[in-house]
């Protein structure tokens, strides 16, 4: 197991709950913790609070009561100044993948590093050597219009990695991929997580998630109902999607 | 800005509006300003002496007189001058003019310049007070006037101000508003990749201020052009229409206009990020 303590704890999550204003808890009395360099799928249904975790990571969302810890930051009382300082060690990627229509797969990648004040050589050279990394060094000139599903996510996964973040946070990131594509963006993490990034992926993809062979939290209700170092999707119901299971209460 | 275009044409066209509108209520206060100085070196006080003052005794008065501070000048007017002098402003008034040169009914007087119109009422009362004058006249009533419609100009000119202001912050407000959203995208990816508050804000501030100074820029040509044209025609008409100078006012009104365009500008903007841009 894990330490608990110490140096390699980089995530870790305290007694967190979160209620939104309407009333609804995304999550109830979650505590965990991921060191440096895992790589983590969560897992659960619709509603489950798998998105909520991920949003609390990226300071998107506060918790209403507990403590999320983020390498030195504590997300519950972050300054408005020091935001963007945390999010400079994270990568996001969403299912929805939110690329900027008008400007092609080179100044979508670029934009990350000219927004954060890279300088203008750092970013000629390492912006071809990132799409180099998710193979698509050849599609630079094309907007995203032009491009499948799957090379919309990666020009999203190149993007969140420009500017060299310590950890991956990816929300559903094949959920709208055939599981070809979606095997090969599930791949392409691994990659990053084997050059030291720690990746955190909320997925429905059971498939992926069995194969993969890591360590798997699983929500329910908005609990964390299991976590196991090298798990599987569910085990309870192996032969019946985890979502089906119960009635979502979020769209 | 090419989202916007529509927009910003209306907000530069407003802002341009009421720095117009502020940069004549300037002009016209200048002038105001301007004639009220030159009506000031220009007020007098006039005073008769009783006709049983010998004219040596004038003399010295006068030279007494002249002594005295705020006195700028003294000009003596002996009765016969006064005569042709009145004779020369109405001239066909004949009955008038024969009637009085059988036996000259005016008496010596003098004329007090001072430098401030303010020195004029003190004086008055004082040669009110000495029995050797017999009459104090003066106008003090222009120059009051003056000062009043100066102020109800300022004034008045304030309210109006204050409402275009507002109408103007508004409307650069909305349209950085409108930039805001229609940047919402690279705005939430910027906020996602760890961008500063700042680095975001400031394209928008700038834009802000950008329109407020075009607004500036319009306001500025439309009354200096205005002003010059007025000026010409008015040396025509009159030949020394007490105008302030054009530079005088060219400087005015590029200042004026300048700094409310900044100001608008900024302050707009700031309304607009305000609520827009929180992390």
């Amino acid at each position: 197991m894990h330490r608990i303590w110490g140096d390699a704890v980089i995530i870790r999550f305290e007694t967190v709950t979160k209620r939104y204003p309407n009333g609804h808890v995304a999550l109830e009395d979650v505590s965990l913790t991921i060191p440096r360099g895992e790589f983590v799928f969560v897992v659960g249904p619709s509603g489950a609070g798998k998105s909520s975790l991920i949003r609390l990571l990226y300071h998107e969302e506060v918790p209403t009561s507990g403590e999320v810890y983020v390498d030195q930051f504590r997300l519950g009382r972050l300054r408005r100044r020091q935001v963007p300082r945390l999010r400079r060690l994270l990568g996001v990627v969403f299912q929805d993948v939110r690329l900027l229509p008008d400007r092609n797969v080179y100044q979508n990648v670029a934009f990350a590093m000219q927004v954060v004040e890279a300088s203008p050589r750092d970013i000629k050279k390492r912006v071809p050597q990132v799409l180099d990394l998710v193979g698509l060094h050849d599609r630079s000139h094309h907007f995203p219009h032009q491009l499948s599903g799957g090379e919309q996510q990666r020009v999203g996964l190149a993007r969140a990695l420009v500017n060299n973040p310590h950890y991956l946070l990816a929300d559903e990131p094949t959920g709208n991929l055939d599981p070809e594509t979606a095997e090969g963006i599930v791949k392409l993490l691994a990659e990053i997580n084997r050059r030291g990034a720690t990746v955190v992926m909320a997925t429905h993809a059971r498939d992926i998630v069995n194969r993969m062979n890591r360590r798997v939290l699983a929500m329910e209700g908005g609990r964390l109902v299991r976590d196991e170092a090298r798990g599987r999707y569910g085990l309870d119901t192996p032969e019946r999607p985890a979502w089906l299971s119960t009635v979502s209460h979020e769209a | 800005m090419r989202h916007t275009g529509w927009m910003s044409v209306a907000s530069v066209l407003t802002v341009s509006v009421a720095l117009f509108v502020l940069a004549v209520f300037g002009v016209l206060s200048i002038n105001l300003e301007h004639a009220a100085t030159a009506l000031d070196r220009q007020v007098e006080l006039q005073a008769y002496f009783k006709p049983t003052m010998k004219s040596s005794a004038e003399q010295a008065f006068l030279a007494r007189l002249k002594r005295e501070p705020g006195v700028r000048r003294v000009v003596f007017v002996s009765k016969t001058e006064a005569l042709s002098q009145l004779k020369k402003e109405f001239p066909h008034d004949t009955t008038l003019w024969q009637l009085i040169s059988q036996g000259n009914p005016l008496l010596d007087g003098f004329q007090v310049y001072t430098n401030r119109a303010g020195e004029i009422p003190p004086l008055a009362r004082m040669l009110r007070k000495n029995p050797d004058v017999g009459q104090v006249v003066y106008q003090a009533t222009v120059v009051s006037r003056l000062t009043v419609v100066t102020r109800i100009l300022r004034d008045g000119g304030y309210v109006v101000e204050g409402l275009l202001a507002f109408a103007t912050l508004f409307i650069i407000a909305n349209t950085i508003r409108l930039g805001v959203f229609a940047r919402r995208r690279e705005i939430a990816v910027m906020k996602l990749v760890g961008a500063t508050d700042w680095f975001i804000r400031w394209p928008f501030l700038l834009e802000g201020i950008y329109l407020g100074l075009m607004g500036a820029v319009l306001a500025s040509v439309a009354v200096i052009v205005g002003y010059h044209w007025v000026f010409q025609t008015a040396a025509h008409v009159v030949a020394f229409f007490p105008l302030a100078g054009v530079t005088v006012v060219e400087r005015s009104t590029v200042e004026t206009t300048g700094a409310g365009g900044m100001a608008v500008g900024l302050l707009g903007s700031l309304w607009a990020l305000r609520r827009f841009l929180k992390v």
